[in-house]
């Protein structure tokens, strides 16, 4: 099923770009650490291409920012812009669980 | 497999910015013992993404809706026309126009001339900044676009100067009639037009590069918007001097010309000397400005 999102400019509840910044919403982490993290909490696997090709992205829209340290293992951390798209696109997918479940007959809580 | 060898599906500036990084992913996935094909595959994917969205963007940039397809036209416009030069020059106008014939190819001398200037004064302008840079060993960085823009130069030339040969061994009627001599024209009006395209990349590539006292970012900004018109003011001399030489035809392309100038073309002039006035103003403190570091791209920060 395709959720298009579009206030938020995250379009899937699996897209890369929308996992990483909800890997990123309790703290910085590196590219293994985000890629373990969401493969743990989404089951799903990041690869390292798929991976940085989102991050690419998020930094470009100044969504995440690299933070200084390492340079092999640079850790990025959600930037404000990126939390209030984070939530911009939760309330739109709550707002569509809810119909969802409403149609059901489901309870949606 | 060597990882350090899947970097090369991205482009340079990708790898520049992120290529350790994914390097020392790839090494901790394969600790992990994943699948190498299925890693390889999904960071080849990866490059050629990365790849087509740079393609994109530069795409983007070029045919900007706010100027890029009047600007990209004029360029075509300009190589088609300086492929023409050749059988122009050959040809002697009736003698009935000779006077309008030669005031009009004075104007356009003088219309290249004028532009001519423009562009080597905003050149030398940013000299010593493009001497710094390179002595700062900033050559790597711009090579790639300058070979290209010169090999795009060479090719254009050695069109040209086969169309100098054919224009000297064929009558205007022969020409007229030869079908090679069409294509040949067009292949160098092409060949011209993207060498000029090349080397406006190259040079606003550069400048990206270097660091420019206000002083002479506020300069650059008023050349550069007069230089726009300049253009325009150059295709309309030429379309005034075929007019006395050929056909009257041509004069019904220079309101056409005058229309792709626009009057926004003359609006940017004093709109570029009052953002250098104000540049100059805002630099009381800081002295070195440097364009692509101003921009918010996220891969320019820290």
């Amino acid at each position: 099923m395709n959720l298009n999102v579009g206030s938020s400019g995250l379009r899937r509840a699996n897209d890369p770009p929308l996992l990483i910044l909800v890997s990123l919403a309790d703290g910085p982490k590196h590219g293994h650490a985000l890629a373990k993290d969401i493969e743990d909490f989404a089951g799903v696997k990041l690869g390292p291409g798929a991976l940085y090709g989102a991050i690419t992205r998020l930094v470009e829209r100044g969504l995440i920012e690299p933070l200084g340290g390492d340079d092999r293992r640079r850790p990025y951390q959600i930037t404000p812009p990126g939390s209030a798209a984070l939530a911009g696109a939760l309330a739109d997918m709550r707002r569509i669980t809810r119909a969802g479940a409403n149609r059901l007959g489901l309870d949606p809580a | 497999m060597k990882a350090a060898r899947l970097l090369r599906w991205y482009p340079r500036a990708w790898r520049e910015r992120y290529g350790e990084e994914l390097l020392a992913l790839i090494q901790d996935t394969l600790d992990e013992g994943r699948p190498t094909w299925r890693l390889r595959l999904g960071v080849i994917s990866g490059g050629l993404r990365e790849r087509a969205h740079e393609a994109g963007q530069a795409v983007r940039a070029a045919i900007n809706p706010r100027s890029g397809p009047n600007l990209w036209a004029k360029v075509l416009v300009a190589g088609t026309t300086v492929a023409l030069l050749p059988q122009n020059l050959s040809e002697s106008p009736s003698p009935a126009r000779g006077w309008q014939a030669v005031a009009a190819f004075d104007a356009v001398l003088a219309a290249v001339a004028l532009t001519g200037a423009v562009v080597v004064a905003g050149g030398l302008a940013a000299l010593p900044a493009l001497v710094r840079f390179l002595q700062a060993g900033g050559w790597p960085k711009i090579r790639r676009r300058v070979a290209w823009a010169a090999g795009a130069t060479v090719a254009a030339g050695g069109g040209l100067a086969a169309l100098v040969l054919v224009v000297d061994s064929r009558s205007p009627g022969q020409l007229d009639a030869s079908w090679v001599y069409l294509v040949g024209w067009l292949a160098t009006g092409l060949a011209i037009a993207v060498a000029i395209g090349l080397w406006a990349t190259a040079a606003a590539a550069t400048a990206g590069h270097l660091a420019l006292v206000p002083r002479v970012r506020a300069v650059q900004l008023v050349l550069g918007a007069v230089a726009a018109p300049l253009v325009t003011l150059v295709l309309v001399t030429l379309n005034l001097w075929w007019s006395a030489t050929q056909s009257a035809v041509w004069l019904v392309a220079v309101p056409v010309f005058l229309g792709s100038a626009s009057v926004d073309a003359w609006q940017r002039v004093p709109r570029a000397v009052r953002r250098g006035g104000r540049l100059r103003a805002a630099a009381s403190g800081t002295t070195i400005i440097n364009p692509s570091a101003q921009r918010t791209h996220g891969r320019h920060r820290a």
